[in-house]
């Protein structure tokens, strides 16, 4: 034996099991609504609602526990290995999408084209060619019944017109910006960062401050940027490319939000004090996260919208 | 050539945010030194890359993908 | 539904509860690294369960669209409930992600001080790379479930190819998620094998760090063989040629495996209690599956195979007799330690015997169904194959009902069962075999030393 060491265990806690409660309520909720039944929305409020509890009161507990310095270096690896498995979980959420972007545009879409020469993928319809992002949208005054799926290729006087508006997809505009920002908000929470490391407090205010107004920003011009998209006719329902572009686009700012608030959350327990220049596992494991959503958004620029 | 170069350096920067990863999970100064290296060639890298991406699309070198065509635009049907 | 609650609702289930419980044991820690977040993981199960069980009384009925839930069969020609299972699934998924980070920071972070990673027990060591493989697979089955959630609800295309999207790709994101899915089920049962046969052999486990490669090796490949569950959705050749090959090196891992164990019993002073009983009929059982893998996994001879009982027969084998088995055998071997008391071994033989002519009964028979042409999943099957159908049903009768004589032999050994000893098999090696003869609810309190840790190592 080299020295002693006495493990840790952690006191009892009801909040997994009220977590289990909240989150099969936020989903029953949910596919209730989808459905149309109609307490489905506030079933899923409801449930969300104890979600957020749940956060809140767990969290908080581990943050006390920590604080008052109960917990030892080997709890502190535990979470240090919790949370990186937990982020690599996520990369394969996102490859998931990214396999899906991928496999439509280099083959589906191509296939339905009729290219390969493949004795799977005869001509499905003459008048249609393969383009990337192309759209199916209603011409004004016609309907489509509720229910059907648009039709992707173009079909001459029913009413369906493919189109690609180029500034709904242009990179020069919005999404240069949003890129801008966000890189940005990667700068300057590594400021942060450093800061922290040399136990520079005030500075590391600002600095998250300014990380946290950058990512609120971005979050802003992504809103305005689905508006505009919407307004010219790329849905969720116009096709492949509407479905990769808001679902991929949809989850990352969906993660960026999560970042925010937990860049918040952060920002308040920096005030508190709770962070040495040592020991800060909680802003390393923030800073990370904020900074592979970074990265997603960088792969989301180049792959949907250049290459 | 250049969507090959970009790929490449979205490749460096997933292998130095691993890097960071692996960083936060040593733990302790080294870690902590490692990680806040790795995580700062990072934003050097991702930053250079958004501006070369500008550039390269400035000088034409590459296209947004709206006006790309990924299949032969005029298809002949097969006689059937 | 058959499938999906025997994958995600027993043998998964029962693989993790062994693990959390045998783990600590085994690696000299007192509890697993973040108890709470594996409690949240457990909580998570009846609920998840009972969204998935609720949409059998719902307008439509339940899924109707097998454990694979191809699109477009579970998108636009889905009953209503698909989207209750879509949930149960994303919930089962948030489970089993968080029950494989707690294994990964547990064996990599509360391992007894002095014990190297190659110090391990083989069930240790099958459970940390599952949990790799469950890390890897399951975000991808997220993935695909919430493809399906918007395409259904939201009118999305990814698997609709009048939107330009392609249900083939379903298929490929299912199966990336999928094949080391199977992998998921079968590796802690290769690690319960390689306990239990070295204990009845009195000998050490043979090629113990070649065990540990090939599990690995095996992990590996199955993340590049996926798409061999598909070779008739008109893959380009290449594909096709490229699946094939790396599926057939899946059976080089698995060979060393198998050939291991059978070494590890050549020469052996061999008894058959009940777990050694099951574990060499899983050997046999298993590689009968494991061969049958291989035929399916030649290209050109799955397209006389695929979508036919042969198939069925397949992956009952390696799923019924090679991780229930295993499951049935670490219940035994690890009953006394459970218990702290000794299971009626004359009944479990007999159980035993029951079970493993019932379940050959069932299954060997969809073979040659399989081979004559009998496809799968048909309400009705055209006559000539009725006979062997009659008695495989017959086998699966008389294999349903051994199971209320292990339920009983369970219940008899809490309730009746002779007190046992610490150590009840003499050839048993494992730090669990050093405490109390009913292990406590935190095992190591202080680390076990280096001196016990390499006497009770499998690796000596």
């Amino acid at each position: 034996m080299s020295k002693e060491q006495a493990y840790y265990v952690p006191e009892g806690t009801y909040w997994p099991i009220i977590g289990s409660i909240g989150i099969a309520t936020l989903f029953v909720g949910f596919a209730n609504q989808m459905h149309g039944v109609s307490w489905g929305g506030s079933v899923m409020a409801l449930g969300f609602a104890i979600v957020v509890f749940m956060m809140f009161g767990w969290l908080g507990q581990v943050v006390n526990e920590s604080t008052n310095g109960i917990y030892n270096d080997q709890v502190d690896r535990s979470f240090r290995w919790g949370m990186s498995w937990f982020i690599f979980s996520e990369v394969m959420f996102f490859a998931a999408f990214f396999g899906a972007l991928f496999y439509a545009r280099q083959l589906s879409v191509p296939w339905l084209g009729g290219a390969d020469n493949n004795v799977f993928t005869p001509d499905l319809w003459n008048a249609f060619s393969a383009s990337w992002h192309q759209m199916a949208f209603l011409a004004p005054g016609a309907e489509l019944q509720s229910g059907t799926v648009m039709s992707f290729p173009a079909v001459p006087d029913s009413g369906i017109a493919t189109a690609t508006p180029a500034d709904v997809v242009n990179p020069w505009g919005l999404p240069a910006l949003n890129t801008a920002l966000l890189l940005l908000s990667g700068v300057t929470l590594t400021f942060a960062h450093h800061a922290l490391r040399a136990g520079h407090r005030n500075q590391i205010v600002g600095w998250l401050v300014a990380t946290i107004a950058l990512g609120s920003a971005f979050l802003g011009f992504q809103i305005m940027e689905y508006g505009h998209a919407y307004h010219e006719g790329l849905k969720l329902t116009s096709g492949i490319y509407g479905s990769t572009f808001y679902m991929l686009t949809g989850f990352h700012g969906f993660h960026v939000t999560v970042g925010v608030i937990m860049l918040t959350v952060i920002l308040y327990r920096v005030q508190k004090g709770h962070f040495s220049a040592e020991n800060h596992f909680g802003f390393e494991g923030v800073a990370w996260y904020w900074h592979f959503v970074d990265v997603v958004w960088l792969g989301l620029f180049v792959f949907v919208y250049w290459l | 050539m250049t969507e090959v170069l970009i790929v490449i350096v979205i490749i460096a920067i997933l292998v130095a945010l691993g890097f960071g990863l692996i960083g936060m999970l040593k733990g302790g100064k080294q870690g902590s030194d490692k990680m806040f290296r790795s995580l700062v060639t990072r934003v050097a890298l991702s930053v250079a890359l958004f501006i070369f991406v500008m550039f390269a699309g400035a000088m034409g070198w590459i296209k947004p993908n709206g006006m790309m065509i990924d299949a032969p635009a005029v298809h002949q049907p097969v006689q059937k | 539904m058959h499938g999906l609650i025997m994958v995600f609702g027993a043998i998964m289930p029962a693989f993790v509860g062994l693990g959390n419980w045998l783990i600590p044991m085994m690696i000299g820690a007192p509890d697993m690294a973040l108890p709470r977040m594996n409690n949240w993981s457990f909580w998570i199960l009846p609920f998840a369960g009972s969204i998935l069980l609720s949409t059998f009384f719902m307008e439509g009925g339940a899924p109707a669209f097998g454990w694979t839930f191809y699109a477009p069969l579970s998108t636009t020609f889905a009953p209503d409930s698909t989207d209750f299972f879509i949930f149960a699934v994303h919930l089962l998924g948030f489970s089993s992600i968080m029950g494989a980070i707690n294994i990964i920071a547990t064996v990599l972070n509360m391992r007894a001080p002095e014990m190297k990673l190659m110090d391990m027990p083989l069930f240790v060591w099958t459970w940390l790379i599952t949990s790799f493989l469950l890390i890897g697979a399951m975000p991808v089955l997220a993935g695909a479930v919430t493809m399906m959630l918007t395409d259904r609800n939201f009118g999305t295309a990814f698997f609709d190819a009048t939107g330009g999207g392609d249900p083939v790709l379903f298929q490929h994101i299912f199966w990336f998620f999928g094949h080391p899915e199977v992998y998921i089920m079968i590796l802690p049962a290769f690690g319960v094998v390689s306990h239990i046969i070295p204990t009845f052999a009195r000998k050490p486990l043979f090629g113990y760090s070649s065990m540990v490669y090939a599990t690995a090796s095996i992990a590996f490949l199955s993340y590049i063989v996926w798409a061999h569950h598909m070779f008739l959705t008109g893959m380009p050749v290449a594909g096709e040629l490229y699946f094939m090959y790396a599926t057939m090196l899946i059976a080089v891992p698995t060979g060393v495996k198998v050939f291991n164990w059978i070494s590890t019993m050549w020469r052996g002073s061999m008894t058959f209690e009940a777990p050694m009983l099951w574990a060499v009929s899983f050997v046999f059982l298993f590689t009968i599956g494991g061969f049958s893998g291989l035929m399916l996994g030649i290209a050109p001879a799955d397209i006389q195979y695929h979508d036919t009982y042969f198939v069925v027969a397949h992956f009952h084998y390696v799923l019924v007799t090679g991780a229930l088995w295993s499951i049935i055998a670490a219940t035994f071997y690890w009953l006394p330690k459970w218990t702290g008391k000794m299971y009626n071994e004359f009944l479990a033989k007999i159980h035993f015997w029951w079970a493993v002519i019932a379940v050959n009964v069932l299954f060997f028979p969809q073979h040659f169904l399989g081979l004559a042409g009998m496809p799968r999943r048909i309400p009705d099957y055209s006559l000539q194959f009725a006979d062997f159908n009659f008695i495989s049903s017959i086998g699966g009768f008389a294999f349903g009902a051994s199971f209320f004589l292990l339920t009983y032999i369970v219940i008899d050994c809490i309730r009746n069962g002779k007190p046992a000893t610490a150590r009840p098999w003499e050839g048993a090696k494992g730090l669990e075999w050093t405490l109390e003869p009913k292990a406590q609810y935190h095992s190591f309190n202080t680390p076990p030393s280096r001196k016990l840790i390499e006497a009770e190592s499998q690796n000596s």
